[in-house]
């Protein structure tokens, strides 16, 4: 909310504190100040200057040549203002002085003529954009003064933040009252210029009052619990007097005529915002509150804008039809203009939550509906009518016909909360007696049934009836007024809780460690994808081009390759553990897995001087895909390659990954061609997409196994395997061969090409073998060798090559 | 007379030569043959040293080892298996020599200020590095990781937290929604009620994790980031621990003379509720210091009483305190990141900058 401070200087006289001490002092009682900001700051060197004369330019069609009375002489001045006239009143900036946006005036010719100084328009002094003509301002001057000082300009407005449960802070009086409460002062409502003081007659009940002919209805008491009304006959609309505008403006308020900005003065000052409708527009004459009739079902707001009603709205009708959406926004056709002579103000009580259903489904909120939803102080609405009134007869003149009628379905009753003494130092630790709460509350507007030591029962003032409805409520108002930072701040001992940690944050941990060590960036990306690459929708997305929350994750990742690529890095190592998310049915949240996606491009390894580069390989994302599913999957993973439809991989360059049940739970591979954008330069892209597992199996300790004693023999076979035989088919006969004595097979080099039959490669493999008790001899050795060399022929028709 | 002193020289040096034991003699030419082996310029070299000491025919330790036979049964043992190991090692640092002086040219005498081979480097995102080192803190205090679905209801993301649908307070977070009543959660604090429901106090827990916000990216905003949820419940457990706990958090992460500021604020499910600021007091390389503004880390308050009887725990018996925090916020203002979009944008130059 927009804050005048010289608004609360009038409401607390005794506020000893600038506006940066107000702004301190909010945020240390729960409303800071987001920005300030002050029309005049940078005015300081423009004064009020008077067009003594003004001729035209002697070698210049479109300049004038002015004298300009500016307090300390007689200035010529040439001016390109088409409304520049001798006898009016324009800001004027001396030789020397600097305007917004760091202009410097200095002494020039122009076209001959000397100008010693610049009449401003409102662009060039930064109160709007209008650029067509200077200022021309109007009142009672003395030539030199400060034009901040003469327009009233001197005001600081404050952006405070002011929290949801705090209806009754979004007022000037509202601030000052908390301001007040802590500098022992008081807050106290300042006189209106021009007030007649005339008070007001009641005229109460329900569900009807009338009198003098009007008329004021409630027919739904539950979303409407009070209508005051006040006929104010002969009044003259036009501008308000300057006092009003500046005060509005200081609070952010744009002036509109005498009667809207008496009720937007009263929004402002004292929370409750009203409604102005021209009598002689209203049928009947009468205000019936109730919910629309059938056929109602449109209706134009002031705004101009014609709004779809249903029947769940409250409206605020004349005689025949709707004339305003209570509390929301009144309607065109009763708005107060320059022809109204007898208006109907109003001021009620709203149902918040109504208000709030029909403000969110007309898909608006207006300074009305912002502090009904907040709750407005339903004990002092008679008060600011009377005063509602006041400024209406200081600002428009006329005169109140007949009693306010208050139709009261309703009478609020304050509420008496309970607080015990000891529950305020279970919860804040430390012991308050009655008497230090008393003196802390207060002030507040709180006041105490008895004054016993004990616990308390404790009447909350109307303004505050919203938020402070509980024990712990009260307890909250003695933290902040006792001060949080007047709390101590020792920590004590603790219990440890019962919560283990979950294991699913340290496998990611060891994930996320294990790639950075091998040279990869983590990445963290959005989970909104495009259309395709999800199945659970957002239904009120923001950014319609991604409205899915994504299935994969790798494709975010890719479109990170991509922005790598375009801003020329060649080399690009991501990965991410994000969640994928998955439709599983109408109507019900989605399943959600946690996934390691990786992407992969260019050289293998760091450039280095000795050797030339080498680009990352088929054999580098195996072995990164079996590195990271070993480790996730606690070693039971297989990586095989992929058969059927490869997805976003390169068919034959794509393996899959299977947890211990032969589940697949993973890919990785070449990322098809064409779904990465590359530049030419770029290598092919490698991606991965493991799901992490659902439990998180404890890692087993290892047991120790004693080291080999005696020495190994190591033999090498070089094979002529068919090309139909996989290598894996190879080393598995082998181990199944060799069981007892093999250590390890290792393939150490595979050839394919001249030199050897058709269809077939070269294979060779190392086997180490090894006996625990004892040295193993060559010729045991050799004939375990010729017993393999034997079943590779028969089982697969590999053969040793010659 | 002369001849006389030229015999005693003679039978003086026989003398002495006799008590050098044959092991000591072994071990002076194993340091002459290890000389002789370094100071070998070229393969030819090498070979003259090998043939010098190893040779069959005229190698001096080849010598020895032939010699064994006249010497005392005594003495053999010894003396044989010292020339033995001898001969081993002088002929593995020919071997070693060997290879070093048959290696490319490059090697000898070498450009040493050529820069030396690194694997490729990796780093953590920097918010990742953010939520380590604040859940190691939190760790060290005695909390364990909780975590609870992305998309949740809205019951846990608002009802069970005292937010009533039809308040303003549940606008304050503009809600993303799938279905009905499933929406993704627009903070952590789902995780305080699901890890209630599952546990009993005391409950000492941080939860971080991804949430959700109808906005669009610009330098403040994501839709989506990270948070660290926070909560302890526990009898006995006040305002003073709330603060005592939070300070601490912030003096470890900040730096020892950080300043803690806790103001008065509203969240629903906390009461009373804060913001908490902290101001850093950093000491630059140079020597110079610097106070920055009051930076505003996280929102907390004592849990309120309506969340705990939500949870069926008893309000009377347990109090509690929770905190929220942005990482992503907190990795900003560290690393003096201007804009968030930054973090998502996964230019590897710019996530080089934060690899340790």
């Amino acid at each position: 909310m927009n804050v005048s401070y010289r608004w609360l200087r009038d409401l607390v006289p005794g506020l000893d504190l600038d506006a940066e001490g107000v702004a301190e002092h909010l945020a240390l009682r729960g409303a800071p100040v987001e920005e300030m900001s002050s029309p005049g700051a940078l005015l300081g060197d423009v004064v009020v200057g008077h067009v003594l004369t003004a001729g035209k330019h002697p070698n210049a069609d479109r300049l004038s040549l002015c004298t300009v009375d500016a307090g300390d002489g007689v200035k010529s001045v040439v001016c390109g203002a088409p409304n520049v006239k001798a006898g009016s009143w324009y800001p004027f900036a001396p030789v020397g002085a600097v305007l917004p946006g760091g202009v410097a005036i200095k002494k020039a010719k122009i076209r001959g003529e000397v100008s010693e100084g610049m009449l401003c328009s409102p662009r060039e002094i930064g109160l709007g954009s209008d650029h067509s003509g200077i200022l021309e301002i109007f009142g009672d001057f003395t030539p030199g003064e400060s034009f901040v000082g003469a327009m009233g300009l001197d005001d600081v407005t404050m952006d405070v933040e002011i929290t949801a449960n705090r209806g009754d802070l979004l007022s000037h009086l509202g601030i000052a009252r908390e301001l007040a409460s802590d500098r022992h002062g008081e807050a106290r409502l300042p006189e209106i210029p021009g007030d007649p003081g005339i008070e007001l007659t009641w005229k109460q009940g329900a569900p009807e009052v009338e009198a003098g002919g009007v008329r004021i209805r409630i027919d739904d008491p539950d979303l409407c619990s009070r209508f005051v009304g006040v006929v104010i006959r002969g009044v003259e609309i036009g501008p308000s007097p300057a006092w009003l505008q500046e005060q509005l403006r200081g609070a952010g308020a744009r002036p509109i005529n005498n009667v809207v900005d008496a009720t937007n003065y009263l929004m402002l000052e004292l929370g409750h915002p009203m409604h102005a409708y021209d009598l002689g527009r209203l049928a009947g004459p009468a205000i019936v509150v109730r919910r629309p009739r059938p056929g109602e079902s449109t209706f134009t707001t002031l705004d101009e804008v014609e709004r779809k009603i249903t029947p769940e709205m409250l409206m605020i009708c004349d005689g025949e039809r709707p004339v305003g959406v209570g509390g929301v926004m009144g309607g065109l056709d009763s708005e107060v203009d320059h022809r109204t002579t007898d208006v109907l103000l109003e001021c009620a009580l709203f149902d918040p939550k109504s208000i709030r259903s029909t403000r969110r489904a007309l898909g608006m909120s207006t300074d009305a509906s912002y502090r009904f939803e907040r709750g407005v102080d339903p004990e002092d609405i008679r008060d600011a009518v009377q005063r509602a009134v006041g400024v209406i007869l200081a600002t428009a003149g006329g005169r109140v016909d007949g009693p306010a009628l208050d139709v009261c379905p309703h009478l609020f009753e304050a509420r008496v909360v309970g607080l015990r003494l000891a529950r305020i130092q279970q919860v804040l630790g430390v012991p308050f007696t009655a008497a230090r709460v008393r003196e802390l509350l207060s002030p507040l507007g709180f006041t105490f049934e008895g004054d016993g030591e004990g616990d308390l029962l404790i009447r909350v003032p109307g303004y505050r009836s919203w938020d402070v409805t509980r024990e712990i409520d009260l307890i909250e108002e003695i933290a902040r007024t006792h001060g949080y930072d007047a709390f101590p701040a020792e920590l004590g001992p603790y219990r440890p809780g019962t919560v283990p940690d979950d294991p699913m944050f340290q496998l990611e941990d060891d994930l996320r460690r294990a790639l950075v060590a091998r040279g990869l960036f983590e990445a963290q990306t959005p989970a909104f994808v495009p259309e395709g690459e999800g199945d659970v929708r957002v239904s009120n997305p923001l950014n319609t081009q991604e409205p899915y929350m994504r299935r994969v994750v790798l494709p975010s990742l890719l479109r990170r390759v991509e922005r790598n690529f375009s801003r020329g890095t060649k080399d690009v190592r991501l990965f991410e553990i994000a969640t994928s998310f998955r439709r599983v049915g109408s109507g019900e949240a989605p399943a959600e897995e946690s996934h390691l996606a990786v992407a992969l491009t260019g050289a293998r390894d760091a450039p280095h001087w000795s050797a030339p580069e080498q680009a990352l390989d088929v054999w580098d994302v195996k072995g990164l895909l079996e590195d990271v599913a070993s480790l996730a999957y606690r070693g039971s993973a297989t990586v095989v390659p992929a058969t059927g439809e490869p997805g976003l991989y390169e068919a034959g360059v794509t393996f899959v990954v299977r947890d211990g049940a032969g589940v697949e739970v993973g890919r990785g591979g070449r990322v098809r061609d064409g779904l990465v954008d590359a530049p030419v330069w770029a290598g092919s892209v490698w991606g991965i997409e493991l799901k992490m597992p659902d439990e998180v199996t404890p890692v087993a300790s290892p047991l120790y196994k004693p080291v080999p004693q005696y020495p190994a023999v190591e033999r090498d076979l070089a094979l002529l395997v068919p090309d139909a035989v996989p290598a894996e088919t190879v080393l598995e006969t082998v181990r199944r061969r060799t069981v007892e004595l093999l250590e390890e097979a290792t393939i150490f080099d595979v050839y394919q090409g001249e030199g050897l039959p058709l269809a077939t490669r070269s294979v060779a493999i190392r086997l180490r073998f090894r006996a625990p008790e004892r040295t193993l001899k060559d010729k045991e050795v050799d004939r375990v060798v010729q017993g393999v060399l034997a079943h590779l022929k028969e089982e697969l028709g590999v053969e040793a090559r010659g | 007379m002369r001849g006389l002193i030229a015999y005693a020289f003679f039978v003086y040096h026989r003398i002495a030569m006799s008590e050098t034991h044959p092991i000591d003699a072994l071990k002076a030419l194993e340091a002459e043959a290890m000389a002789a082996v370094a100071a070998a310029e070229d393969e030819h070299a090498l070979e003259d040293v090998r043939i010098r000491f190893l040779g069959r025919k005229d190698g001096r330790i080849s010598a020895i080892l032939r010699s064994l036979p006249t010497l005392s049964p005594d003495e053999r043992p010894a003396v044989g298996q010292e020339a033995n190991r001898v001969k081993q090692v002088v002929s593995a640092a020919l071997d070693e020599r060997g290879t070093a002086l048959a290696a490319p040219k490059a090697a000898a005498g070498e450009d040493l200020t050529l820069p030396g081979r690194h694997p490729w480097k990796g780093g953590l995102h920097p918010i990742t590095q953010a939520v380590d080192e604040i859940w190691e803190i939190f760790r060290d205090l005695g909390f364990t990781r909780a975590r609870g679905p992305e998309a949740d209801t809205e019951w846990y993301n608002f009802v069970a937290l005292n937010t009533p649908l039809d308040h303003p307070a549940a606008d304050e977070q503009d809600t993303l929604y799938l279905v009905d009543s499933v929406l993704l959660r627009s903070h952590t604090s789902p995780v305080q009620m699901r890890t209630m429901e599952k546990h009993e106090p005391p409950i000492r827990i941080i939860a971080p994790g991804w949430v959700y916000r109808r906005d669009t990216y610009d330098a403040t905003h994501t839709p989506a980031f990270l948070q660290i949820e926070g909560l302890v419940v526990d009898e006995g457990i006040t305002f003073i621990d709330f603060k005592a706990t939070l300070a601490e958090f912030a003096r470890r992460y900040w730096g020892p003379d950080t300043q803690v500021r806790f103001r008065p604020s509203f969240f629903p499910f906390t009461e009373p509720s804060a913001e908490v600021d902290v101001k850093r007091f950093i000491r630059h390389p140079d020597g110079s210091t610097e106070e920055t503004d009051w930076l505003e880390i996280m929102g907390a308050g004592m849990v309120d009483p309506a969340v705990l009887d939500n949870a069926g725990y008893d309000s009377e018996r347990y109090t509690g305190f929770a905190f929220g925090m942005g990482p992503g916020r907190i990795a900003k203002l560290k690393h003096h990141v201007d804009d968030l979009r930054t973090f998502f944008d996964n230019d590897v130059r710019f996530l080089r900058q934060f690899s340790k």
